[in-house]
This record gives C-alpha cells, sequence and structure tokens, in this order.
C-alpha cells in the first residue's frame, strides 16, 4: 500500500506492504542504514527510532502506523548537517562506541530521555534505558547521557517536536 | 620503555632485516603506487622471499600505507576492528614514524585485493603487540623514502632534509608528501632508520580518542549489514533449529507464493528464500513447512554428564614436582572442590551475514569478519574459482567476540549470488543467532590441594573437562587427536600460576553434540572462575587473608612475579580491600595471567532479596607498554561488563534436542542497571605491549563469586551466579 509520511524533515511517498516492519522500510527502501537490527523482538533496542517525537523500537512497528506521522532516525537528528545533536556531541566527548553498532539505538533513547528528563539522575537513565550493548560500553553511555544534558540545557533548546 | 630501545627481543640480523625491510618495500609502494612499475615487478619479486611475521601472508606486494591527493595518509590494516580500538592504536604508532599528524591518518581494513592480508584471524588479543614493530618499522622507511626523494629534487645532503606533519623541508624550501609523491618516479631506498625511542613518542603513551568516533556518533553505513548494491535481492537460509538433525521433508508451496518471493533455492545444503526485501524473505521462510529428522533429543543433563573430569583420557598441561603423589600420600588434608561453567552465547550485536556480488570471473564478498583469509578460501571453494578471483571487502563487525571466526555464510551468499546473478545480501535472524550458532563450552573443573597442619598449601591440582574450541575446526580431527586436547584455546590459563612446590593441570577432552567455538578470552574465562574460586577457598580455610595469600604465593625474582606482586599492592592500595562493610555487601578479590597481561580485580557487591548487585569494581591491569591508555580503558571496561554479565546471568541450555534460547528474552544479558561504580588503573610493567582486549575478564566472574560469599556466607560454585534462598 501507498504510505506517507515524513522522515528527518522529509515527505517520502512508499509502496510497502502494511505490515512490513518500518526498521526495514527504513533501511532498504530509503537506505537509512543508522537505524539497526538486532533482534526483530522490541528486546534489544538497536532499532530504537522516533515516530513524532516518541522513541519507538522500530523493528516491531508496522509501516501503516508511521502515515502521516514524522519520523526521525539518528540521521535527521541533529537539526543541520553539520551540527551534531547534543547526544552525539556527548557520545564523542565521552568515546562512547566500540564496535558501535547498537549507538544509534542507545543515542535516540538518550535523545527522548534527556527531552522528557532534562536533568535525569543515574537512577533515571538505568530505569529508563533498557537497550542492549555486548561490548560492555555502560559506564560511558551513563555519563554521556549526563553529559548531553548539560549540553543540551546550555544551548537553546534544540527540539521542535521532531527530536 | 627503555630510551633507546628498539624493538627489544626483535634484533635481526642485517641480512633478515634487510629481508624484513622489504616488506616495508610494500608499504612504500604508497608512495609509488600508480604508474611506478619497475619498483612494483622489484617489489613483488623482494616480497616473495620475506621473513614476515606469520600472520602476514607475503604471496603478493602488500600495500599498507597510500599517499593521497590532499596530503593524507590511508594506512590498510590486515587486522579487523571490531570495536577493540586497534585502528585508532595502529594510526598512532605510524603517525610517529610518519611524522603526521593523527587528523592526517585514516585507517581503512584492507580487502583481500589491495593490501597486506592477515592469514590468520583477528583475535587472541594480539593484534597491535604483532603489529607494534612492524607498523613503526613500515612507517619510518617509508618516510625516509620519501625525504631522499625530496633531497634528489632540491639537490640536497639528506641529513640537511627535516619533515613535519607530511611536509619536507630543508631550508626555506617545503614539499609535502603528496606533492613529492606525484613528482618522483625513480625512487630510492634508504638504510635502514632507527625507531624513535619512546621519550620522542608524540602520541603514543597519551589518552587519545578513538579515531572512528564520528563515523560512529553519526551512523555511517559502515557494517556488512548496512551495504547495498544496486539491484540487490535479500535472502535468508534455511537452518535445522535441532542439534544433530537432517532435513527429512520440506514443503515450499505456500512460501513460493509469498509476496514478494523471487525465487526459493532448494538444493542438497543450501536452502534458502530470496526476495525483493528482507521482510518479504523473513516472511517466506515462516511459510515454509520443514520436518527434521532428529536421531536423538538432546537434554543438557546429558551434555553436562559429557563435560566431566575423569571420562576420556586426560592431557597434562603441566606438571611440577610430584602433586598427584602428595595428594595421594595425604588424604586426610586434601581439600578439594568442584566448579561449573555453561555453555553461552556470543550475542554480538550485528548477526552474522554478508553481502555477496558472483560475477563470471570474480567475486566480492563484503563480510565483517574476523578471518578475511579464510573466507576467501572458503567463497573459492564454494564457487570452484581460484582464491585469486574473490575479493573480500572487511566491513566494520557489529561485535566479534570469536563470532565471526569460521564460519559458511560467505560461501552460503556466494552460492546464492551466482544461482541468482545479482548481488545478494544474507543475514542471519536474531533466532537464527542463538539457535543455530557456536558457543563458548561448557566446562568441569576439579580442584585439590593439600593444606599441611600449619596452613601451607603444599600441592595442588586442576582438572578441567571441556569440549574442543578450536582445533577440531580449524586444523581436524586428527590434530586434536594428536594434541590430546584443545589446550591452545578451551584449556588456555588451566595450569596454575602459583608458586606451589608441587603442582600440575590436567585437560580432558570431552566430545558433545554441540557446535562450540571460541568466546572472548578463550579459556581464561572458566578457568579464571574455577582455579580463583579455588584460591579464595584456600585463603577462606587457612584464614588467610584472600590478597595477602596471593602474594605469598606469587612472589619472586622473575619479572613476571614483580609484575603480580606490584598488581596485587596496587589494588590492595587503591580499593576498599580490608575496609568495613555494611550487612548484605561483601568484598571479592581474584587475578589472571593472560598472554602476559595481568588483570587483577576487587569487586564489591551487595545481595538483597536473591538478587547479586556489583556495586563496585576496582581494576588494575598490567598490559606491558601501553599505546594508548584510553583505548585499553575502554577495553578494560569492556570486560568488566561482559564479566559481570557472563556471571550473573547468561548460559546456554539444550533442550528436547534445541538450544533453549532462541532470543534476548531468554538470554538476558548485564544493561545499564547493572553497571557499577568502575575505577581502573592501568600499570606497565614491560616495555613492549600485551593483549587488552580479552585479559581483563578473566577475574570478574571469581571475584563476583568470591564477593557474594562474602557477603552471604554462600559459596557459589558453578555460573551463572545465582544466590540460593
Amino acid at each position: 500500500m501507498q504510505i506517507i509520511f515524513n522522515i528527518n524533515g522529509k515527505d517520502v511517498t512508499v509502496d510497502v506492504d502494511a505490515s512490513m516492519p518500518l526498521l526495514w522500510l527504513v533501511r532498504d527502501e530509503l537506505h537509512l542504514k543508522a537505524t539497526k537490527y538486532g533482534c526483530g523482538k522490541g528486546l534489544c533496542g538497536a532499532c530504537t527510532l522516533h515516530v513524532d517525537g516518541q522513541a519507538f523500537r522500530s523493528c516491531s512497528l508496522p509501516a501503516v502506523y508511521v502515515a502521516g506521522k514524522q519520523v526521525t532516525t539518528l540521521e535527521g537528528l541533529s537539526e543541520a548537517n553539520n551540527k551534531l545533536h547534543p547526544v552525539q556531541q556527548a557520545w564523542i566527548e565521552e568515546n562512547v562506541p566500540q564496535c558501535g553498532y547498537c549507538q544509534p539505538g542507545f543515542m535516540m533513547a538518550a535523545a527522548q530521555l534527556i527531552q522528557q528528563n532534562p536533568n535525569p539522575t543515574e537512577e533515571d537513565i538505568k530505569n529508563n534505558i533498557t537497550n542492549i550493548c555486548r561490548c560492555g560500553t555502560h559506564p560511558r553511555i551513563i555519563k554521556a547521557i549526563k553529559r548531553a544534558a548539560q549540553i543540551q540545557q546550555s544551548v537553546k533548546p534544540a527540539t521542535n517536536g521532531r527530536g | 620503555m627503555a630510551e633507546d630501545n628498539q624493538p627489544s627481543k626483535k634484533k635481526f640480523s642485517r641480512r633478515k632485516f634487510l629481508k624484513r625491510s622489504a616488506i616495508v618495500l610494500g608499504g612504500t609502494v604508497v608512495a609509488t603506487y600508480l604508474a611506478r612499475r619497475p619498483i612494483r615487478r622489484l617489489i613483488a619479486e623482494t616480497v616473495e622471499g620475506l621473513d614476515l611475521p606469520s600472520i602476514i601472508s607475503t604471496y603478493k606486494p602488500m600495500f599498507w600505507f597510500e599517499v593521497r591527493d590532499d596530503n593524507t595518509i590511508l594506512m590498510k590494516s590486515p587486522k579487523v576492528e571490531m570495536g577493540q580500538g586497534i585502528f585508532t592504536g595502529f594510526a598512532m604508532l605510524a603517525a610517529e614514524e610518519l611524522e603526521i599528524t593523527l587528523e592526517q591518518i585514516e585507517v581503512q581494513h584492507a580487502s583481500t585485493g589491495n593490501g597486506p592480508v592477515d592469514r590468520m584471524a583477528t583475535g587472541g588479543s594480539n593484534s597491535t603487540s604483532s603489529l607494534f614493530v612492524h607498523i613503526r618499522q613500515t612507517a619510518a622507511i617509508m618516510r625516509e623514502i620519501l625525504k631522499l626523494a625530496a633531497a634528489k629534487h632540491w639537490g640536497v645532503a639528506p641529513s640537511e632534509v627535516t619533515v613535519q606533519n607530511a611536509i619536507i623541508s630543508s631550508g626555506d624550501k617545503r614539499i609535502t608528501y603528496a606533492e613529492i609523491t606525484k613528482i618522483t618516479s625513480n625512487w630510492e631506498m634508504p638504510s635502514t632508520p632507527k625507531l624513535k625511542p619512546a621519550s620522542s613518542f608524540k602520541y603514543v603513551g597519551k589518552e587519545v580518542k578513538r579515531i572512528d568516533l564520528k563515523q560512529k556518533v553519526t551512523g555511517a553505513p559502515i557494517y556488512g549489514i548496512d551495504h547495498h548494491l544496486p539491484g540487490m535481492l535479500y535472502a535468508v537460509i534455511l537452518q535445522s533449529l535441532y542439534i544433530d538433525s537432517t532435513l527429512k521433508s520440506i514443503d515450499t508451496t505456500d512460501a513460493e507464493k509469498s509476496a514478494g518471493v523471487v525465487k526459493i533455492i532448494n538444493q542438497k545444503d543450501l536452502i534458502a528464500v530470496v526476495a525483493q526485501n528482507r521482510y518479504a524473505a523473513e516472511t517466506a521462510l515462516s511459510k515454509i513447512k520443514a520436518e527434521w529428522d532428529v536421531p536423538k533429543k538432546w537434554h543438557q543433563r546429558e551434555i553436562d554428564e559429557m563435560v566431566t573430569v575423569g571420562k576420556g583420557t586426560g592431557t597434562s598441561v603441566q606438571n611440577e614436582g610430584d602433586a598427584e603423589d602428595v595428594i595421594e600420600k595425604n588424604p586426610q588434608l586434601v581439600f578439594k572442590q568442584e566448579y561449573r561453567t555453561p555453555m553461552a552465547a556470543h550475542a554480538h550485536m550485528e548477526p552474522n551475514g554478508a553481502v555477496a556480488w558472483v560475477q563470471q570471473d570474480k567475486a566480492t564478498i563484503i563480510i565483517g569478519t574476523q578471518a578475511p583469509d579464510m573466507v576467501r578460501k572458503q567463497v573459492a571453494d564454494a564457487l570452484n574459482m581460484s582464491k585469486d578471483d574473490v575479493i573480500v571487502e572487511v566491513a566494520f563487525p557489529g561485535g566479534g567476540f570469536g563470532r565471526r571466526n569460521n564460519l559458511n555464510n560467505a560461501a552460503q551468499a556466494a552460492l546464492i549470488s551466482k544461482i541468482m546473478g545479482k548481488p545478494v545480501h544474507v543475514f542471519n535472524t536474531r533466532e537464527q543467532e542463538f539457535l543455530n550458532a557456536y558457543y563458548r563450552p561448557n566446562t568441569h573443573h576439579l580442584l585439590k590441594a593439600v593444606i599441611t597442619k600449619d596452613g601451607k598449601v603444599q600441592a595442588i591440582t586442576h582438572d578441567q573437562a571441556t569440549p574442543d574450541m578450536m582445533i577440531k575446526t580449524m586444523a581436524g580431527g586428527t590434530a586434536l587427536s594428536l594434541l590430546g586436547a584443545d589446550f591452545i584455546s578451551a584449556g588456555h590459563g588451566a595450569n596454575i600460576i602459583y608458586n606451589i612446590q608441587n603442582k600440575s593441570a590436567k585437560v580432558w577432552q570431552a566430545e558433545t553434540p554441540v557446535n562450540i567455538g571460541i568466546w572472548r578470552s578463550v579459556g581464561i574465562f572458566p578457568n579464571s572462575f574455577a582455579i580463583e574460586s579455588f584460591i579464595n577457598e584456600l585463603a577462606h580455610k587457612t584464614g588467610k587473608d584472600a590478597i595477602a595469600l596471593r602474594i605469598e604465593l606469587l612472589s619472586g625474582n622473575g619479572q613476571i612475579n614483580k609484575r603480580y606482586i606490584n598488581v596485587l599492592k596496587t589494588l590492595q592500595a587503591k580499593s576498599a580491600w580490608g575496609q568495613p562493610k555494611a550487612p548484605g555487601t561483601g568484598c571479592g578479590v581474584a587475578i589472571a595471567n593472560d598472554r602476559k597481561t595481568i588483570a587483577a580485580a576487587v569487586i564489591e557487591v551487595s545481595v538483597a532479596n536473591n538478587q547479586i548487585l556489583v556495586t563496585k569494581v576496582t581494576h588494575v591491569t598490567d598490559v606491558g607498554f601501553c599505546i594508548n591508555p584510553e583505548g585499553v580503558r575502554m577495553q578494560i571496561e569492556g570486560c568488566i561488563m561482559m564479566g559481570i554479565s557472563a556471571a550473573l546471568y547468561e548460559g546456554i541450555y539444550v533442550k528436547d534436542g534445541q538450544i533453549a534460547t532462541s532470543n534476548f528474552h531468554q538470554y538476558p544479558l548485564a544493561t545499564l542497571k547493572d553497571t557499577p561504580q568502575i575505577e581502573t588503573f592501568i600499570l606497565s610493567g614491560a616495555d613492549e605491549p600485551y593483549g587488552a582486549g580479552e585479559p581483563p575478564l578473566g577475574p570478574i566472574a571469581p571475584a563476583v563469586a568470591a564477593a557474594v560469599f562474602d557477603a552471604t556466607g554462600k559459596r557459589l560454585r558453578s555460573l551463572p551466579l545465582t544466590p540460593i534462598p
């Protein structure tokens, strides 16, 4: 079926099976590869992206769900092409990734967390982010989320509803 | 590292060095890459007879570095960056001798078609240590070649030429590496340059962030699964979900009618759905009705029984003094315990798979693998093609941990591409990763010690039963029979490091029906858990402090003894060891020597409602010469988290002929909630680098177990640790 939606600020029309997981639509039809396949069952969070500003695990979201909605992937997280989102800046400052595969999902989950909770405590972070990382970047992810919150507060609110 | 220390223990004869420097000629091709036929031929001829580190193939001229037009250097790495940070270390080492900044170098994976080929696999925590001298030599010779060319160009003596940041100068004359490369046609070989002493290092030894950060925080399509070729189709392979099973019958009628399906391949040993997209492929796969012939439905109990000390024959891996005799003669003084570790999954985040494009006369494979040269051979064999016509382009793997060593997925992808005449993208589902993988082996350990009446440990024996991790798959069953047991990988770390007069270790080779392979730190993980747990029990039994006992048993005059003691004393000073504890909390210690890197940890836990929470890890690692403390620290943190995960949660079990885990809901891993406070201390007890990717993992599980005992008084001798209510 034809699905019209907005992705990273651009309107797109796709013709796919309505039940195709959003993950594969984004990756293989729209060729935005930052959103990762990890488990296909909404368990690991590698495929996390935002729909109308809310974090979703896109492997378990049918394509039809996003009709008429705004989808943001890591590629569209920063407002301008050459400017990184506070989460991405913090990820660089804390030197977070190892293999890096799970990090887009963590960054998308973190971006939503600091938008909803501009000053999360360590407990808030631990309770809210349930993604999986196998390389063991956990301690740096926690530090980076705290730092991202600080960066976000030090700049003008960077999100406009699609962050 | 000593001031004037050239590569230690690697003093070459002049002849040998010339030969070695010729490899480096491969490097100089860098500069001479295009339209420099005579030099390329010279190199091709010279390279054939090289005396190289055995891991690097010699059958073609190797191009380690390229000077690019923008005056940056591209280094092609034969080793794979799986997240362990080696590209950053390589860039630092190369930059030292190339006299460039870290911004002026990019490191990429060599494809088998354009750069140095690693005939073995990336693993064993040896990527950086094995190339520590080599990269610098290659870089130094290349720098000298570029300088010689500039001196000749200007008509000045080579001694009057200097270089900084990829710009060569003499007096007020300046020329960049890129410029001199463009205008030079006849290159001169330098005499052997001396390597920079450690005191002159600009980058090595400093805290340097990963050079692949930008790609990894912007979501660049760098993994195998991200690759897309024009006209590419998506395939998934039908895999058996039972151990030791064969396909009995198959009905693909419904699958063939499924939307988006291009073809169902139904051949002996290869059944696959090829579709327009991944969703269509997965959907059709679920519609294939397959019946499996499962002659025996295995259960975990049977697998555990097969892995039992005393079954089959034991192969001695250590025998000093007469431990068995001392034990036999003093039955009343013998203290013994048994330990078990379960099978475990790698659970790397990017499932295995490959993109393949097989054409008439060549095959291209894009894959995140630890073993590109093996992939190349498997694909060549499967296609009946010359290895020379198979190009393996290594993508960044989304985690490795041993799970990307030996797989036939590239060969299967290549066969599918050949059948379809198009590029194909063939990746496992997560369920396939869990159900049809190879796993860390389950192990059984028996430790015995004779404790004299005055509390001295007079003898110790360790018997480990384990399936083979690597030998059979890599070298065949005959090799394993000759060795007696896989003491190289599965039995790695089975020996006793302590100075006990009578000590022995044996590895009992077990056969199980489950596929087994290497898992981060190979045998160190199970062996450290067993041996270090036992040492902690010995300390308790003899009423000694667990660090003091280790210091007593590891003291000596060797360099290794000094390193052990330094690690333990640092740990004692920096951790909460010996300090008062709140009720329900505990503190444990363990140490391991994994391929010369010594790692020890003091771990604090709290136990409440039968839940173990690791609250703090103080970790001391002596990695020898440390190239990038920040990179080593990341590996230590990773090992701590993987160690906590494996100690508390992980186990793979067999039920009704299947692996009883299909996805992450049945395989919990440590998450952010399990993150303790972490303090790391890196020591440099040697002038050469050892490994850092795996060794820090060794002490984690036994230290957690000891801390749980300290908190609860309960000894847990099987992993994962589950407190007894």
